[in-house]
């Protein structure tokens, strides 16, 4: 599919055929677009995604090797380009610059200042009456109020994300089990960080961050699986189903083997 | 290992003290890692975080986060705010034991994690020689900022215990705030 960059690095290009393509899926109702594909993690019922479970990483692999492969296909229609080409960006919530002072958030996925458009600052809500009336009652904050409403985020200061010291800590585990443990945990800490949406199972995947967030956790398996230290997960799960995708755990181990890649450093 | 016994509500009913007796008897082993395993967490409800406080049974929401107090760190839950189901739906079911029974894991099934505590316990050591108590101090991360509060409600787990391990391994590193 192509390579995976910092959401940091992107080029105008870049980020323009990102957002492109988030909006193409916006606007396809059926189960290539983006209600389906951000609902498949929660709401509406059922809930496929896998947390606090052995799972946490082979199953967010492959939603975002189906996710990335909808973004393309949505960007080559909508453009009528067959060779148009997008990848999903990683987000590194460690780095200098996310835990400077006005960091945070990559500046890309911000709403801009002059009230224009930007798909990558929230996303559209999609769920039916009754499933959004409860995300209303129950979680407040999270969606805007009103008709057509698009998630919302409530951000902590930049030195409340995850150090670099934390990541390198996750790095460091010495089994897969270990491994994901500290990874989940990080994980769970940056999605309270994003509060909005983000801050509930049921609806994060309706924020377009969610996916540059968990491009940045399976970097990390990717990053550890190259490491001394990096392991399969036990021979007893690798033939584990990972529903609704046609992949077991095993299909996910490989990178390379998935289409895609992530860049190690981009200059110029 | 050592594993909790005992617990009470802490300052102001919103925390929870665990009587957690380190080195325990016959005495202390050396250790190079140390861990607090929680077990059995639930995460049905509003996502939150848990900060632990070693040997400060007074700490609540407003202790800061700083080796003097003895913070030790913290896990987060990210939680599914409610259940959307019908009714039972949310309910998780007990083990079956059953062999033909190739039904996903319940979502709801609680989780285990731990916090890698080994410089906070080795300070509490080296300052007193021994741990007695593990405080919990739960805090909402709702949607909105705003509304975080002490969430005692949301502490929900099985068991509390302190893992020391004496291995070669990297993590025994600060924790991170």
């Amino acid at each position: 599919m192509g390579v995976r960059r910092s959401a940091a690095s992107l080029s105008v290009a870049e980020l323009t055929d990102l957002r492109d393509a988030f909006t193409a899926l916006y606007g396809i109702s059926d189960d290539r677009g983006y209600a389906f594909l951000a609902g498949v993690h929660g709401l509406p019922l059922p809930q496929y995604c896998k947390h606090g479970s052995i799972l946490f990483l082979p199953w967010h692999r492959a939603y975002l090797y189906f996710m990335e492969r909808a973004m393309i296909d949505a960007l080559r229609r909508s453009r009528d380009d067959p060779a148009a080409a997008v990848s999903l960006p990683w987000w590194d919530w460690s780095s200098a610059a996310a835990h400077a002072d006005g960091g945070g958030l990559p500046p890309g996925w911000l709403a801009p200042a002059d009230g224009g458009a930007n798909a990558l600052a929230s996303g559209p809500m999609t769920l039916g009456d009754a499933d959004l009336e409860q995300v209303r009652t129950n979680l407040p904050g999270a969606v805007t109020d009103g008709a057509d409403p698009v998630t919302v985020r409530d951000p902590d200061t930049p030195d409340q994300l995850p150090k670099a010291t934390t990541v390198n800590r996750a790095l460091s585990a010495t089994s897969f089990t270990e491994f994901s443990q500290i990874v989940e945990g990080i994980h769970n800490g940056v999605h309270g960080w994003v509060g909005g949406a983000m801050s509930a199972v049921p609806i994060a995947a309706y924020d377009p961050i969610f996916w540059s967030h968990h491009a940045m956790i399976d970097r990390l398996w990717y990053l550890w699986q190259l490491s001394p230290q990096g392991a399969d997960p036990s021979a007893a799960l690798l033939d584990t189903a990972l529903p609704p995708w046609p992949m077991t755990v095993r299909q996910t181990l490989s990178v390379p083997n998935l289409g895609y890649d992530y860049a190690a450093q981009v200059v110029g | 290992m050592v594993a909790s016994s005992t617990a009470r509500t802490g300052a102001g009913g919103q925390t929870l003290v665990v009587d957690l007796a380190y080195p325990p008897d016959p005495g202390r082993a050396p250790f190079t890692r140390a861990d607090l395993v929680v077990t059995g967490v639930d995460h049905s409800g509003t996502s939150y975080e848990v900060r632990l406080y070693l040997d400060n049974p007074g700490a609540d929401i407003d202790t800061p986060r700083d080796p003097e107090a003895g913070y030790a760190g913290r896990y987060t839950v990210f939680g599914h705010g409610g259940c959307y189901g019908d009714e039972g739906h949310c309910e998780v079911p007990e083990a079956a034991g059953d062999p033909t029974d190739v039904r996903p894991v319940h979502q709801l099934t609680p989780l285990d994690t731990f916090v890698t505590v080994t410089d906070a316990l080795r300070r509490v050591l080296d300052r007193d020689g021994r741990l007695s108590t593990v405080t919990m101090v739960p805090v909402s991360l709702t949607p909105r900022r705003s509304d975080r509060s002490p969430a005692p409600e949301l502490l929900e787990f099985a068991d509390l215990s302190l893992h020391t391990y004496l291995a070669a391994t990297d993590l025994d590193v600060p924790t991170p705030g």
